[in-house]
């Protein structure tokens, strides 16, 4: 193993990201010093420009801003509390009702914002004072909150899956975005069946019976904002379009619904909501380019190859070697963001599982899995922050009551490692993958 | 000393051997002087950064093909014309004489040089029904490469040309939101377009290459012997690779017929090569050394 | 400001082109040959100068512990460290390294397979940007000693996490 460039990168990485340096600066720099070993000044700066642009040139990338812009759309057209209402209507009658009902409002919502955050802080925002009204431990509902907002992520469509396949080389999207329904929606299931217990025994209480026309409203009311996922996913599925132009067909349905059908957006406010995208975008966007950079670089050094082949050298069982990828990226979630986490470690790990005979798509769950529990951990964790935040409660609060939502993601995500049919079965059945 | 040859082919692909065939070459006529490590699945980039980073000299070696070298040095234009070849020999010959030679060479400037050509077989139609003349393509969406020449040819022969990428193109075909595409017979069975257009009509319209390449830098470091040493070790793997090439295209044909279903239409060429024959003198207008190359490939054909 | 008006439009524009390639192909019956290609290459644009815009908003996702946790001359030095370490990756890579990608696909006449643009044209948006983002670099440097305020200090209170999260 080739110690020397392995210590350039990361320890170029690590000191520019703990002196604070934005980590796509970071991550451009460390590949930069670790061409340096390999070919003149003037090549380096040369192929490190070529690849923070050329990294950037891709059809399948354009679907990130589109679809981040689609959901701040949304988010500004007061979908959040339609499908918050609907989601009573399926919840009312559980015990801990409220509790139910913001899991699957935000499975919703985060499946249609394609953002954990978005989701804690619009869903949490309406839900945590109806809770506390209720007689709720604000803490218990702020980790309900916090836990069930990364849904999101994996119910497509979602950003994540796009990165991980511009990452891979091109990863079938339509294949990761159907793989992540069932660890998704399963995700979501275990957390209500634990929050339902917790309810259960405080006897929070089941929501008032909801007469037949308000049902019929309110889903009613539901349906428009759910068909963009009918639309989209319906879309790709089908075949009738690619990802990317069910992002910009995404867009226009968003337009059309809240500033034509809804009117709650007046076509002033626009330009600020296309500026504002365009600014969360081109924090990923950068991060993308320069981490294409960076895994150029590693390849170049053959690292993906020396880890890979340390980490078969620790053991040759893949169960073993799975469980050791786990750790490690549970690690590294708790103190890094989503995105650089799968940016600069699917290029390290997926070799190795794809020695092991894993999927790309089912690797890709797995990560996304992983990395959703990451951003719900102390000391990181934009989730966490979130959701505490709109739900009025300090990060030490919280912790106690989210032990047992841990426990119970951790629990699937090895279930998820082990069992790919929970994620190659729909693709397999849908797509013929 | 190592190069660095980097492509975008998978590890079992028939280009990658080749490219291993002619490494293994070349180490055993150097007695080990010349290594050249291949980077296999575009890890080192896609075809258009090599070339970039072959210009200045970051990488050693690349393959592409001659549709997308067009882009870098137009001498590739002349192979990638419709009905330039007039059999698989003539073909052949125009890539091993001093054709293929001169075009070759022609980028030296350009940062960098050609060293061997791959052949990849005659492209076709396919669709989910026979194309027998261009009367039959009339109003058919056609998937093509995003190349002018290809876009062009397609016009001519009176389809709708739509830009699809490779990856999504299966789901394409079988959802109808293109009705028909061009490759290789290869196509049918490796990405497993037979299971989705049964008619492979052979009008074997483009002739395409790959083409292995070394930046000029790099060429210019080498000592006399390794540079002859790389010349025999490419030219050697030309012909290992068109054995390897036939025998793969044989086989798919049979696989695609037997497993697949696919029918295979013998066509008449003779309305596709006069529709398409304006692109000819179209290309001969534009260059003087493309008109050239032109005319002494026409000339080989006799 | 100008970098916000034109990222706007493009932004605006790179959606309208994607829906063209939609509508052309299923309504029209004549696919757009063009907008995949016109679509990656604006992008390219709209990322890069994005990227320099957000770096003035401070915007940019950045581990901020050691500003916060140290205090009077360390602090100093600090944000210095960090304010060099993005001006040395905007200058050398992005504008020095930029400039020959763009002067070398310009010399050698690369040019793009369907709108056939040069290259170099496309690449320039990387020392643009980097030229922005060594502008911002100094107005930082200066705010810095003037007001004590770091790099990553944004206005308000900061956003929270990853823009995917
Ligand atoms: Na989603
Ligand atoms: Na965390």
């Amino acid at each position: 193993m080739d110690i020397q460039s392995v210590l350039v990168l990361f320890g170029t990485f690590a000191f520019l990201m703990i002196l604070g340096v934005p980590i796509a600066f970071a991550i451009g720099l460390a590949a930069f010093a670790t061409f340096l070993l390999f070919m003149s000044f003037d090549q380096s700066v040369y192929i490190v420009a070529q690849q923070v642009a050329s990294g950037l040139d891709s059809f399948t990338l354009l679907a990130i801003p589109f679809f981040i812009l689609a959901g701040n759309i949304m988010n500004r057209g007061g979908i959040a509390m339609r499908l918050i209402e609907f989601a009573k209507v399926l919840a009312g009658r559980l015990p801990g009702a409220l509790a139910h009902c913001n899991v699957i409002a935000n499975m919703m919502f985060g499946s249609i914002s394609g953002s954990a955050v978005a989701s804690a802080a619009a869903v949490g925002g309406v839900m945590s004072p109806l809770q506390k009204k209720e007689g709720y431990d604000p803490a218990f509902s702020a980790a309900v909150n916090i836990a069930s907002c990364p849904t999101g992520l994996l119910i497509p469509p979602s950003a994540t899956f796009i990165v991980y396949s511009l990452i891979t080389n091109g990863t079938s999207i339509a294949a990761l975005f159907v793989a992540g329904y069932i660890p998704g929606i399963l995700m979501g299931l275990s957390l209500m069946v634990v929050a339902g217990i917790i309810a259960k025994r405080r006897g929070y209480p089941v929501a008032e019976r909801p007469s037949g026309q308000e049902v019929i409203a309110k889903t009613l009311d539901a349906m428009l904002p759910l068909g963009l996922i009918v639309i989209v996913m319906g879309g790709i599925i089908g075949g009738i379009f690619t990802a990317t132009e069910a992002s910009a067909v995404a867009v226009v349905y968003t337009l059309f619904l809240s500033v034509i059908w809804y009117r709650e957006i007046s076509p002033r406010e626009l330009p600020g909501i296309i500026l504002e995208s365009a600014v969360t975008t081109s924090i990923v966007l950068l991060m993308i380019g320069c981490s294409i950079a960076m895994s150029k670089a590693m390849a170049f050094a053959d690292i993906p190859y020396s880890i890979s082949d340390t980490l078969l050298s620790l053991s040759e069982n893949p169960l073993v070697l799975l469980l050791i990828i786990n750790l490690a990226l549970l690690v590294v979630g708790t103190f890094m963001d989503m995105t650089p986490a799968l940016l600069i470690f699917t290029p390290i790990f997926l070799p190795v599982v794809e020695d092991l005979g894993m999927d790309p798509v089912h690797f890709g769950v797995v990560m996304t899995f992983n990395l959703c529990i990451g951003i719900c951990t102390p000391p990181v964790g934009s989730a966490l922050f979130v959701g505490c935040s709109v739900g009025g409660v300090k990060i030490g609060q919280v912790l106690r009551p989210m032990l047992g939502f841990y426990a119970v993601l951790v629990a699937l995500l090895l279930l998820v490692t082990y069992v790919p049919a929970l994620s190659l079965f729909l693709p397999r059945v849908l797509l013929g993958y | 000393k190592t190069l660095r040859l980097n492509h975008n082919n998978p590890e079992d692909h028939p280009l990658h051997k080749s490219m291993q065939f002619m490494a293994e070459r070349v180490e055993e006529l150097t007695d080990g002087d010349l290594k050249i490590r291949i980077y296999a699945n575009a890890q080192l980039g896609t075809q258009r950064e090599s070339m970039e980073l072959m210009q200045n000299g970051s990488l050693d070696m690349a393959r592409s093909n001659a549709s997308e070298l067009e882009a870098f040095e137009e001498s590739y234009g002349a192979l990638n014309l419709p009905y330039i070849f007039v059999s698989a020999d003539h073909y052949y010959d125009v890539l091993t004489n001093d054709i293929g030679a001169d075009i070759l060479a022609s980028s030296e400037d350009k940062g960098f040089i050609g060293l061997a050509y791959y052949i990849e077989g005659a492209r076709s139609f396919y669709a989910n029904k026979a194309i027998h003349s261009p009367a039959d393509l009339k109003g058919m969406k056609i998937r093509v490469q995003p190349s002018p020449s290809a876009i062009r040819m397609v016009e001519l022969l009176g389809a709708n040309p739509t830009p699809i990428a490779w990856g999504e193109l299966y789901s394409a075909l079988q959802q109808g939101v293109v009705d028909g595409a061009e490759n290789n017979p290869i196509a049918l069975t490796s990405a497993r377009h037979g299971e989705v257009s049964k008619f492979y009509s052979d009008d074997g319209h483009t002739m395409i290459p790959s083409v292995v390449m070394i930046s000029t830098s790099s060429w210019n470091d080498l000592t006399d012997e390794q540079k002859e040493a790389m010349r025999t070790a490419a030219r050697e793997s030309m012909d290992f690779h068109r054995e390897q090439w036939d025998a793969m295209s044989a086989e798919a044909v049979e696989t695609a017929k037997s497993e697949l279903g696919v029918e295979f239409v013998e066509v008449e060429k003779g309305p596709f090569i006069e529709a398409v024959l304006p692109m000819h003198e179209e290309a001969a207008a534009k260059s003087p050394v493309v008109a050239d190359l032109i005319k002494r490939i026409k000339a080989a054909a006799q | 400001m100008v970098l916000r008006l034109v990222i706007t439009i493009a932004f605006a524009v790179l959606v309208a082109c994607v829906v063209w390639q939609v509508v052309s192909r299923y309504v029209l019956q004549s696919p757009s040959t063009v907008t995949d290609e016109m679509a990656r290459f604006l992008f390219i644009w709209v990322a890069l100068l994005g990227g320099a815009y957000t770096f003035g908003q401070r915007r940019h996702l950045a581990i901020d512990l050691l500003p916060v946790i140290t205090t009077g001359i360390l602090r100093l030095l600090v944000n210095i460290g960090i304010i060099a370490a993005i001006a040395l990756f905007a200058g050398v890579v992005m504008v020095y390294g930029g400039l020959d990608l763009v002067s070398r696909t310009l010399e050698t006449q690369q040019v793009s397979p369907a709108l056939r643009l040069p290259m170099g044209l496309v690449y320039i948006a990387i020392p643009f940007s980097g030229l922005c983002i060594l502008y911002y670099c100094l107005t930082f440097l200066a705010d810095l000693f003037r007001t004590g305020r770091g790099p990553n200090e944004q206005e308000g209170t900061a956003s929270v996490g990853g823009p995917l999260d």
